[in-house]
């Protein structure tokens, strides 16, 4: 069985051989893509929060009546949520705040070191206004100087604290000590360990937060709590009934674990990764029919020449062998085409969505998924073509 | 028509004799069409233009920065006091500024609050965007009133009915009359408001005076931002004079020459403005027509045009794949035709057997493509949900979808029956 006798089968076909190769190198440029999508989506859904995402509980709401959300009823109110929630069974710490974690974006702000503005600015940084037991909920690590053990206004004297996360810490002050240096938004406090905030932030890390109740809440907030392990669905139950207890006139938006906050934030390229999943998934059962298709149709036009060859000594195994070769061969040659065409395709899809680059080992493997694909839809064909008496040959004279 | 039929019963001998090649050929092509539909659903209404014949005439300018900035585009919302300079001009022959904003309704204390999406807009706004009213009449000025228009649903929610003008209500507990109720209404895309892809949702509840929320301190339930020292809490005093924008700005410019003028207009107040102090970038006015907005913001949904691009290759392949089956169909079939051939039939005669048999792969391959992208539909409603008020059809769509399937159907189905119809008469009869 030589390569230029396999090339030359393909060669008195070349209509089919052409529409198969085209299907194949499309159905691999996709596969490509469709991979790395999910790729991306997948290391975005994993991608280190430093939250505790499945026992950690977010409740979005806002109060129904104006009154409520003016201070001093309002803070009020957030003293007797906070107190309610900490006393359910199984809440490890409750809190406070103007805005959830592991958001698209909220409130935020410039955040700069007033002796270094123009060196230091940055523009969109996240500014959490919480009550003092938000980083417990958290469970954070506080790296430099002490959390604030009570809260104070954003309209007193003295500007409150501010509380860095590490990495926004070392783009202010690269390898500096901080506590105590002045920003705009006032003096550094404490530095704790990183946390998811906003997606569409510089960093997703980059957090700024002070211990006082938020100016206002037009916009909602959110109430946040930490469960002992396992506690998270039981809390959960309870919430709704809880806070409407301690005062009816609120709209909950929502009630979620982080773990569902982050899933939630990832929605759209979670559901554009499994639309192309499907396809992709459609797209190897077309390849699939297609490669079936031309196998059989093709055992059954060559069944003289396949009689002939097995009365001149070829065995069923060789048949065999030589007709999945002719799809090896096609499928090596559409797959070769096709990480030309998964090229052009990323490219085109680059311009519109976020989508990594192609690397050398994913052509590979989809290769091997393709070629596995084609393998299987070729196997009864062949098989058939095996079953073709020698006594065949005798037709042809 | 008594030899239309018969093609149409040879046609369907053809397909008896091996159905399971022509089922997988007509498989092949209700799902590309199918997938191929349920997208292009999505991506037509996406783009479809809600005001014809009158988007090109809506403009949203955008022209001083209050801060500096090199090569940088003006702010995408305007302030308060912006819009006012804007609004001096008399060229547009309409103008509106407008926000939303979240808020509660009820009739009476006692009921439980309904939460509302709330349109604080000018009066101009209604007939800009050919809004309807089914009931009373818009704000007589840009005043501040405590009057409100409701949407429909919004009626009917509240009252359980829509002929409500001059009842009152309670909007976040301050007493409001309604003076208008539009009729059905839904705007898609919602392009007045493109910011932050706001244009992918549905219509407000209340629409209310623009002077009456920032009065009353409604704030900007999608993007606001301040570039001072202004107070948000204080939008009825500092709100209206300090740089805090949250506001859109459309004008209408009918003619060539009034968009002309605008242009300059904008140029010179930008100039005298950056005299003042009060415009420190370098001056790049925008001047954006209405359908050019969500590219101007940047928030086309990439998802749908990412989807689009890969359905129609998905297409490609089963074009390409459905015309190898029914190539290998037609070859199967090459004695007959070579049969009919020495029996008399013209090619032509044979090309007509071949148009009935498109017609029926039309009909076939059309249900399954219905069937096929409905539940394609429904997928993608559920995956991607930002979208699903664009998931309807139309007699434009099911236009569309029947002349897919019929130019689908003859190209699939051309190709193997010239060469069918073509191959040598005496080699196929000895075979």
């Amino acid at each position: 069985m030589s390569l230029s006798l396999l090339l030359k089968v393909m060669l008195n076909r070349k209509i089919v051989t052409i529409l198969l190769l085209l299907q194949l190198a499309i159905t691999l440029a996709l596969l490509l893509n469709s991979v790395l999508l999910a790729q991306q989506t997948h290391q975005q859904l994993n991608q280190p929060t430093g939250l505790e995402l499945e026992d950690t509980l977010l409740v979005q709401l806002k109060p129904t009546t104006p009154q409520l959300r003016m201070y001093p009823l309002l803070e009020d109110l957030l003293q007797r949520q906070v107190r309610a929630l900490q006393n359910i069974p199984g809440v490890i710490a409750a809190a406070y705040s103007n805005q959830a974690v592991i958001t698209q974006g909220g409130n935020n702000g410039n955040i700069y070191d007033v002796d270094n503005e123009d060196r230091t600015n940055i523009s969109s940084v996240p500014m959490y206004f919480v009550s003092p037991d938000f980083f417990k909920v958290l469970n954070v690590n506080v790296v430099q100087g002490e959390l604030p053990q009570l809260s104070s206004y954003l309209d007193g004297d003295t500007q409150p604290g501010v509380i860095l996360t590490q990495r926004l810490t070392e783009r202010l002050f690269p390898g500096e000590s901080v506590v105590g240096r002045q920003l705009n938004r006032g003096p550094v406090s404490a530095v704790i360990s990183d946390f998811y905030g906003q997606r569409s932030a510089e960093d997703v890390m980059y957090n700024s937060i002070q211990v006082a109740p938020p100016y206002a809440v037009d916009w909602g907030y959110a109430l946040m709590l930490r469960t002992a392990p396992g506690q998270a669905g039981a809390v959960r139950e309870q919430l709704t009934t809880v806070l409407q207890t301690v005062e009816p006139n609120i709209e909950i938006y929502y009630i979620r674990s982080l773990a569902e906050q982050q899933r939630q934030l990832y929605r759209n390229e979670y559901g554009l990764a499994s639309l192309l999943t499907i396809l992709t998934a459609l797209m190897l059962l077309v390849t699939m029919i297609s490669s079936y298709s031309s196998a059989h149709f093709h055992v059954l036009k060559r069944q003289q020449e396949i009689g002939v060859k097995r009365a001149l000594g070829a065995s069923k195994r060789l048949i065999f062998i030589e007709l999945l070769s002719e799809s090896w061969l096609c499928t090596l040659i559409g797959a070769f085409l096709g990480i030309g065409c998964a090229l052009i395709l990323n490219q085109a899809l680059a311009q519109v969505i976020s989508i990594p680059s192609l690397n050398w080992w994913l052509p590979l493997i989809t290769s091997a998924i393709l070629l596995f694909s084609v393998t299987l839809a070729t196997w009864y064909p062949a098989t058939i073509a095996t079953r073709v008496s020698p006594a065949t040959a005798t037709k042809a004279l | 028509m008594e030899q239309f039929i018969y093609y149409l019963k040879v046609s369907l001998l053809s397909i008896k004799r091996a159905p399971l090649p022509y089922a997988l050929t007509v498989f092949i092509l209700s799902v590309g069409l199918g997938v191929f539909f349920a997208n292009a659903t999505f991506y037509y209404q996406l783009n479809s233009d809600p005001l014809p014949g009158k988007s090109d005439k809506l403009f949203f300018p955008m022209t001083l920065t209050p801060y500096d900035c090199n090569d940088c585009r003006p702010p995408r919302i305007l302030s308060y006091s912006n819009v006012q300079k804007l609004a001096a001009s008399d060229i547009p022959s309409a103008q509106a500024a407008m926000y939303s904003s979240d808020g509660y309704a009820r009739l009476t204390i006692d009921q439980p609050p309904t939460p509302v999406v709330i349109r604080i807009t000018q009066r101009d706004f209604f007939q800009m965007f050919d809004v309807p009213l089914l009931h009373g009449s818009v704000w007589p000025d840009d005043n501040g009133h405590h009057q409100v228009i409701l949407s429909r649903p919004m009626a009917l929610k509240l009252f359980g009915r829509t002929a409500v003008v001059g009842e009152s209500l309670l909007l976040d507990d301050r007493n409001f009359r309604i003076i208008g109720v539009l009729d059905e209404w839904q705007m898609l895309p919602r392009l007045y408001d493109a910011n932050g892809r706001n244009h992918l949702t549905a219509n407000e509840d209340i629409f209310l005076p623009l002077e009456t929320g920032y009065d009353l301190n409604y704030l900007s339930k999608t993007n606001s931002q301040t570039f001072d020292d202004t107070d948000y809490r204080q939008l009825a005093t500092e709100g209206r004079v300090g740089a805090l924008h949250q506001l859109q700005y459309w004008v209408q410019l009918d003619t060539a020459a009034q968009q002309e003028d605008y242009q300059q207009y904008m140029q010179s107040l930008a100039e005298d403005e950056k005299a003042a102090g009060r415009h420190p970038a370098p001056i790049n006015n925008q001047l954006v027509p209405m359908l050019g907005i969500v590219d101007y913001f940047g928030d086309d949904p990439g998802d749908i045009k990412a989807f689009a691009l890969v359905t129609l290759l998905f297409l490609v392949v089963c074009l390409f794949n459905a015309s190898h089956l029914a190539l290998n169909r037609y070859l199967s079939n090459q004695y007959e035709f070579s049969l009919r051939r020495a029996l008399g039939a013209s090619r032509s005669q044979l090309q007509l057997q071949m148009l009935a048999d498109v017609l029926l792969m039309t009909v076939f391959s059309l249900l399954g493509a219905l069937f096929i992208g409905y539940a394609g539909v429904s997928l993608m409603n559920a995956l991607l949900p930002q979208n699903s008020l664009f998931s309807t059809w139309d007699l434009t769509l099911i236009t569309a979808l029947i002349l897919a399937a019929f130019t689908c159907s003859y190209l699939v189905t051309l190709y193997p029956s010239l060469r069918a119809s073509f191959g040598s008469l005496n080699q196929q009869l000895k075979e």
